[in-house]
Order: structure tokens, then sequence, then C-alpha cells
């Protein structure tokens, strides 16, 4: 270093390398005093591994670290705070029952001997909340605050430490629309006061609203640095994927034909509070046409959706008719035997026996079929030779094919697994929950084409997505649920994004069918 | 596509597999209890003025040696009776395999041992050889012993599916109510099956008085006239069975998946309840199984007053399940291998100065390592892996696995915390169960191995 640089933080020919793998390859970045610097790449690509690097949670086989041009060595997330990086991560680190206050000095209480000194934390924390526009109650406790206002505290406890370098890791996964509008100014203030921000994120939309810069990942390498003002979402992703993805789904108008799905009246007790969580929900799926429940997450999709499918019960007197047979009252192997395929939401919950290799995750409903078993003995060269063809069709990729522990395998192909096997099996009725969580662009497209597929081919969607992105590009009928409820019924080619989000936030219901918002 | 076919032809080396593994970190495990088993008599030679430092190293080596150490003229016997005595803890250990194969945890093996036992006894005693078949005695006697401990497994069972009740709390007290019941019906029949012609008022005929004992085909003779007779190959058999359900059947398949994933399970439409009944019923009939072979080989004493204190190999049934990483053919050895050292822990007091309280303190430390064995077997795997992966499989694909993934968490997949209900928490859980092995040995002076240690005391 020949003069004293602008740079804040200089990460040089960072090499992390895991088992068999290496998860970062000779990767530089480059961060700026007092820009918003994105950081892009699909799932895998090494995003999180270069930002633990420079957390101190990891230490690098090979590169250097530098900070204002001086080399440190970060060997713990304690030496990192001690350089003033700080870092929100994608799950909160914060106690619940304690308050926003506490959790903010949590690890760095200002005592007095022995005795804790909330007084002047408490000024402090309230000082940098109005400088920044955070507006968070120090008194508040964090179960009882929005997931907005939890990721403020994150940034609080980051400001409260002096960090000068602000990690955020995939920071607007888990907001709403306007939460993330929220956010983004933030981020815009922090920079304008000098903070340097480093922000992960596979959403290119985002990136080029907020971000001044953007270092591109692709598996594990560096692909470059632009600047924002320069490029296009079109040029950023494809050098993250390597190739030109639609961002749009392309697909012929919805023919709907005969029902396949009726749910009415269907009410769900909820576990948490006293009100129910699903409440007197009625809709309906056409075969051939995508209908996709929007909704922020926790407004009783889940509920609804586990009632519908049979692993909760709902409230009597529901009626789920499946093709104009009523399967309340039947098992869950009765409806998936009986043209249901189920997308679960959480993947690692309900989609697949992790500790079972992929091929025995491929029958997970199928093994006691005459294909598969014979006398009670799986035939496990069918297994094989099935599970080999749904591996080919729908590029699920493994280390060890289908022998492959289900545990091992990246995300999407945790994912593409799942799909395969929902969707190769006999159904009338797909129901997605969620199918794109977590996903980067290039899976996501995939498993988009697929669904439009199986919609194409007759059967019904019931999507459910807490991505508006997906909900407008994916879904002939639109249904936005709110707090249990279904309060809008949409054409997602005549309405806009900010008006599904005020039906979403509840500021807003369609009140004039009789509370029940039914097809025509 | 190429890649895939690629690497799915790759096979995994004989030191990668997890098999394999599962081997060395036992064997380590045991070395490791041998090495502080040693350092204890070591210890206890420097404080005890009467015993000499010497005899720490003939000490572990007499432990070492098993029955091979009880001098020349015995090693037939004693190997006759360790092999007689692995029957029961083979299938009580089967028992516990099973049950943390499906998620759950039987500690409940001792009190089905117990069932087990009385349902045998009562049949093979009551049903008069004079008018009945001697081999249809013994077959019904196994059987209905073995029915007793289904149905008495059955009921942890039902209450975790039913009601959601913890199936350890319901196992204990099921321990407790079996211990009371056996005592209180032979206490109720007493003439009628207590043995008070030889004296020995504590304990029940032994079925041989009825002409009811378990084909020997020689082995008896042949292990210089030990307790040696078919029992453990029927239990070798059980265990290969057991192994085949587990691992080729669409039950077997229900079952490991219930264990690892109950959610998942239901998601798919089994019907995780009536799994977690089955699995428990067949447990404790496993465990009751061994108690009639047990029994039914005709020469053995039953104590009665069981109330006093519950079966060992009840209890032992879960280091041979965890020695064995819950392999039903892993199990075979770890039970036989279990009371291998058990005859090197008697063989020890008998040899050397120590007295025969130090026996079963050294047994307890080398069973007690059994319980590192899964610990040991993710510390190999994960050196092993760092060769063995794929480039694909970045350790942080997924987000969500990132999401969770933090100071605390290790890169590699299979420490990412994805699966919510980590089906292996069960087993580590239960790492800490090996306190029994003192109950092991306490247990074991006071019911089964009476006759044993008697006998093995007049040949010492």
């Amino acid at each position: 270093m020949e003069n004293p640089n602008p740079y804040i933080i200089e990460m040089r020919g960072i090499t992390k390398e895991f088992p068999g793998i290496i998860a970062n390859d000779n990767v530089t970045l480059r961060l700026k005093k007092g820009e918003i610097h994105a950081l892009l790449g699909e799932n895998g690509a090494g995003k999180s591994t270069l930002m633990s690097v420079l957390f101190g949670l990891y230490q690098p086989e090979k590169g250097e670290i530098y900070k204002n041009g001086k080399k440190v060595t970060i060997n713990s997330p304690n030496d990192a705070n001690a350089l003033g990086i700080g870092m929100v991560h994608q799950h909160f680190k914060l106690v619940e029952v304690f308050s926003v206050l506490d959790n903010i000095i949590l690890g760095v209480e200002p005592t007095a001997a022995g005795f804790l000194k909330k007084k002047a934390a408490r000024a402090r924390i309230l000082e940098l909340s109005a400088k920044y526009g955070l507006n968070v109650d120090p008194d508040a406790l964090v179960e009882d605050i929005t997931v907005g206002m939890q990721q403020r505290t994150e940034i609080l406890k980051m400001l409260y430490r002096e960090n000068e370098v602000l990690i955020f890791d995939e920071p607007t996964a888990v907001l709403t629309p306007q939460e993330i509008e929220e956010l983004m100014q933030i981020m815009k203030g922090l920079a304008k006061e000098g903070k340097s921000i480093l922000f992960i994120s596979h959403k290119l939309s985002e990136i080029m609203e907020v971000a001044d810069r953007c270092t591109v990942l692709r598996k594990g390498k560096y692909v470059g640095t632009v600047n924002i003002c320069d490029t296009t979402k079109e040029e950023l992703s494809a050098m993250m994927i390597g190739r030109d993805v639609k961002f749009t789904v392309d697909k012929d108008p919805a023919e709907p034909k005969e029902e396949v799905l009726r749910v009415e009246h269907l009410s769900v007790r909820s576990k948490l509070h006293k009100k129910n969580a699903v409440n007197d929900v009625s809709l309906s799926v056409r075969a051939g046409e995508i209908v996709c429940v929007a909704g922020i997450d926790g407004n009783g999709q889940s509920e609804f959706i586990a009632a519908l499918t049979g692993l909760e019960k709902p409230l009597p007197g529901a009626r789920i008719l499946l093709c104009g047979e009523d399967v309340v009252k039947k098992s869950v192997r009765y409806k998936n035997t009986h043209g249901v395929s189920h997308i679960p939401e959480d993947r690692h919950k309900h989609g697949l026996i992790l500790d079972y290799t992929l091929e025995e995750n491929l029958v997970l409903q199928r093994y006691f079929e005459k294909d598969f078993q014979k006398h009670g003995f799986i035939r496990f060269d069918e297994v094989r030779a099935y599970a080999e063809d749904l591996i080919g069709k729908y590029d699920v990729r493994s280390g060890q094919g289908p022998v492959t522990v289900a545990r091992s395998m990246s995300g999407g192909n945790q994912q593409k697994a799942i799909l395969a096997r929902e969707i190769e099996r006999k159904h009338k009725l797909l129901i997605a929950v969620q199918p794109t969580r977590g996903l980067d662009v290039g899976a996501i497209e995939f498993i988009h084409e697929q669904i439009v597929r199986t919609r194409d081919e007759g059967a019904g969607v019931l999507l459910v997505s807490l991505e508006l992105d997906e909900v407008m590009n994916l879904s002939d009928r639109i249904l936005v649920m709110y707090e249990g409820e279904i309060v809008g019924e949409f054409d997602p080619k005549t309405v806009s994004v900010q008006e599904l989000g005020l039906y979403m936030a509840g500021a807003k219901r369609q009140n004039a069918k009789g509370g029940e918002a039914h097809e025509e | 596509m190429k890649n895939r076919n690629a690497s799915g032809a790759v096979r995994t080396s004989f030191f990668k597999r997890a098999g394999t593994r599962s081997v060395i970190a036992s064997l380590l495990c045991i070395l490791g209890g041998l090495l502080v088993g040693f350092i204890v008599l070591a210890a206890l030679a420097a404080f005890a003025e009467d015993i000499p430092f010497s005899d720490a190293i003939t000490g572990i080596l007499t432990v070492l040696e098993g029955p091979f150490s009880g001098g020349s003229g015995n090693i037939l016997f004693q190997l006759g009776n360790m092999l007689f005595s692995s029957t029961p803890l083979i299938l009580t250990g089967l028992s516990v395999a099973l049950a943390f194969k499906t998620g759950l945890f039987n500690i409940g093996a001792p009190g089905q041992y117990l069932m087990g036992a009385m349902g045998a006894l009562l049949i093979s005693l009551s049903i008069p050889t004079t008018s009945v078949p001697a081999w249809l005695v013994w077959t019904l006697a196994f059987l209905g012993g073995t029915a007793l401990g289904v149905l008495w497994g059955a009921i942890p069972g039902f209450f975790k599916a039913r009601f959601n009740v913890n199936e350890v709390i319901v196992c204990i007290m099921t321990n407790w109510i079996a211990a009371n019941v056996v005592s209180w019906v032979f206490k109720a029949t007493d003439k009628l099956f207590i043995n008070y012609a030889e004296t020995k008022m504590n304990f029940i005929r032994k079925t041989a008085t009825n002409g009811v004992s378990t084909w020997t085909l020689g082995l008896d003779k042949l292990f210089g006239g030990s307790y040696m007779d078919v029992s453990i190959f029927i239990a070798i058999i059980i265990a290969i069975v057991l192994y085949i359900v587990l691992n080729k059947t669409t039950f077997g398949y229900e079952l490991k998946a219930c264990g690892f994933n109950r959610s998942a399970s239901k998601y798919a439409g089994m019907n995780e309840k009536r799994n977690i009944i089955l699995s428990m019923a067949i447990a404790g009939g496993l465990a009751a199984a061994g108690a009639a072979l047990w029994c039914l080989n005709g020469a053995q004493d039953f104590k009665w007053d069981t109330y006093l204190s519950l079966p060992a190999d009840g209890f032992n049934g879960i280091p041979a399940a965890l020695l064995a990483s819950n392999n039903p053919l892993g199990v075979i050895f770890s039970a036989i291998f279990l009371k291998y050292i058990g005859v090197g822990g008697s063989n020890l007091a008998a040899q050397t100065s120590f007295n025969e309280y130090v026996s079963p303190l050294i047994v307890a430390v080398i069973i007690y390592f059994a319980g590192f064995s899964k610990l040991i077997k993710e510390l190999l795997g994960r050196r092993k892996r760092e060769k063995n992966i794929d480039v694909r499989f970045a350790p942080a694909h997924d987000p969500e696995q990132v999401r969770r993934e933090t100071a605390e968490d290790r890169p590699d997949g299979e420490n990412a915390p994805g699966a919510p209900p980590e089906p292996d928490e069960t087993p580590t859980d239960t790492d800490e169960a090996p306190p029994e092995p003192d109950d092991r040995q306490s247990g074991q002076d006071e019911t089964q191995t009476e006759s044993r240690s008697a006998k093995g005391g007049e040949n010492a």
C-alpha cells in the first residue's frame, strides 16, 4: 500500500476451504468508507462464508484482511467487534424475554460496583435511535415487538458498540414490503453518517435500489465488482448465474376447469392466543389455475395448510371437498393417495427425512405401493431406478446420486427433490407453500416453470407465498390472508403491489361479500 | 448428469464408510476405558499399602483377557457361561436399539424382562411335562413370556402415542410395577413355584425340575459343563431378523422414518402413533424373550423378590445398544463384549489383591466409556469428511442453514442444525445413561447371576 487508501476494509485473496470444497477461492472485496456495498451471489456462492471470515467466525487458509490499510487478524467475533465490525445475522441473536435495552447492552453492560447502570445506556440508545430514525422503544420486550423492530434492535446493538462496518446478512428475507422500504431508508441514513455497510443479498431489486457498489461471487470465485449506477439487473444476474435469467414467468392465461378443491368454513384454533389462527376460511381451487394465498408470515397460512392437509385438526364445522368428496376426516395417507401433492413450508421439518438417502426420500409417500414393495420388502432396485429417473428429470444434484444422505444436499437441491417427488406423484391438487424460500434465481426459475407445467397439465395449484414477486408473477388469482381471514381477492393483472401490501398489513379489506372473499 | 454418474460410481473406501467408523469409534472407546481403568487400578495400588503396583498391570490384563484369564482349566467353562449369559443381554440390547431407531428411549427393558421371566416361569412350571411334551411346554413358555413383554412394552408406547407422555417416565414406572407384580404373583402362589426343597427360599424352582430346559446339543459339555445351550443362536437369529426388518422392509422404513423425523413421517402419511406403539411393543417382546431364554435354560435360579432391585441385564441393554450404535448385528458383539469384560472383572478379584468391589468399578469405567462412541464417531467423521466431500456440497448452500449457522456451529452439512427435532439428540442425551453399570453389578449378583457367581466361585 503506497498511499493512504479510501478503503475501510480490504479482504485480499481470501481462500477458505471446507472439507472437500473451496467456499472462497481467492476472493477480494474492498469496502469504501461510507458506502453501501452489496455482496451478491447464488446460494452457496460463498457470500456468507466470506462475511463469516470478516466477522471472525472462520479463519481463512489464505488471504489477508486490512482495515484502513493496516493488516489485521480476526480470530473471533470479539476481535471483529474491537475493530468496529458488527453483523446483523439473518436470524436475530436476541433474548426474547429481555427488553430492547437489555438486549442492546448485553455483553457490554455498564456497571458500578457490580450493579447495572442502565440510565446512561438508555439515554444513549434513545439518542442513537432518534439520530438514525430507528424508532425503537427501549423498554419493550423483544418477544412483543415486530420482526422489523427486532432487526432495528440489532442495528442499534451495532451502533451502541460504535461499529463502523455493518454487515447485514440477507436482512430483507423476513420483512414485509413496507418494512423493507423502511430498512432501505435506514441503511441510506447510516451510510450518510459515515458508516460502511456490507449487504448480503440475492435479491437484485433491493441491491439496485440501495447499494452503491456490488461485488458478485459465483461458486466461491470472485466475478467482479461493479458500480450500481453503471449496471442493470440483467447484467448483475448474468454475472451471478453465468447465464441470462428470466425474471418473469412465461405462462399462458389460465383456463380454469372443474373445481378440485373447495374449502368451507375452515377454522383452526391457535396455539398461541385465544383467537383462532384461521377463522372461517372458504376458498376454492379449480383445475388449471394457480391460486395464491398471499400474506405476511404468521397470519394463519401455516395453520391453514396444516388443517387442509390433515397435519392438524380443524375446528368442527369445516368441509374440505377434494373433487367433490369431503376429506376433512380422512387421513394424510388418504389425501396423499387421492390426488393431493404437498410441497411443505419447512423442508427440513416436514419435507425430508434428512438422515435418509435421496432415493429413500423420493419414495416417502410411495414406498408401500406395489411398484416399490413386495410382501412387505422394499424393492430397492425399483426405488433406485425411480430415483435415478427423477434425479435426471429434475436435475437434482448431489454428491453420490440416489444414495446421498439428504442432509448433505444443498437447500436448492433438497427443494428440487421435494418438488420432483410431489409433482411426479399423481395429483389433482398441488399445495405449494413457499416453494422457493431461500433459493436463488436460477432455482426459482426452474421451480416456477415446473409449477406452471403441472397447472397446464390439468392440476389445480394452491400456492402460499410471502414473496410478492412470486405472488404477482405466478398466480392466476390472489387471495390475501390477514389474521387468519381472507380479506381480499385479486386478479394479479389488475392489482398493484402497493395495493396488496395494504391488504396484507390489514389496512384494507374487502368486506362486501359478507365477510367471505369467495370466488365469484 | 455426467457428474452424478461419475460421483455415483465412487465407492467409498473401507475406512471412510460410516459402518467402519462406528467400529473404530467403539474400539477406541474400549481402549480409553481400559486406559482409565488402569489408571484407577494404579491409583488404588499406589494408595493401598497391601496392593503391589504390579497387581494393577495384572489386574487390567485380567479384565482384558476376560474368560481367558480364569486359569487354563476354566477357559471353556467361563467361555460357555459368558456366551450363555450374553443371550439375555443381546436381546435387551436389541430391545433398546430398536426403540432408539424409532426415536424412543426404552429404559423399560428391566420391567419387560421381569414380565418375560414371570411368564416363562409360570407356564413352564405349571404345565406338567408328564402330560404335555416338554418341547411344547418350552415353546409355550417362551412365547407366553414374550407376549407378556409385548404387552408391557406397549404400555409406555400407548401413553407416548396417545397422550404424549414421555416414555422414559412411563418406562420407569412400569419397571417398578413389574418388579412388584412379579414378587406379588410368586408370593401369592407361594409353594406352587417357590423352591422350598433346597432351603433357597428366595428362588423359584428351576424349570428343569419340570423337565423343561433349552436344547443344549451337547454344547454344555463341550464348554466344560457350563450353562451353554442353543439360546444364544436363537438370540443371534432374532438379531439378524431384526436387522432385515429394519433395513429391508416397509415396516422398518416407517419405524426409522418416525425415529428420524416424526413430523415428516406424519406428513408422508405414516401412522406415527401406531408405529410408536408397535416399536415399544416389539422392544418389550425382545427384552422379555431374553428373560425367557435365560429362565428356560433349566438350571437357573430366578430370585422372586424382585421388588428389591431391577435386573441388571435390562439396564445393560442400554450400553449394549449404544456400543453397537443401535445396529442389531452390532448388538450381538457388544453384548458379548460386555459379558466378556464382566467375566474378566470377576477374575480380577479372584486373582489379584484388589477386593471384589473394585472389579465392578473397572467394568463400569469401561462400559461408561462406551457412551462416548457417538462423540468419537462424529469426530472421526469430521476428519474423514474432509477428504470425502463432493465439491458441490457447499457447506452453507442453504441460507436456512446459514441462518442458523453462527459462531457455535460448524460448517459441515451434518452439523448444520438443519433438522428441527434432531433425532440424533435422543441417543446423545442418553449418552449419559450408562451410570447403570453400577446397578448392573449390584443387581446382577442379586438376581440372575447368583448361580453363575456361585459356581464361578467354586472354580476360581
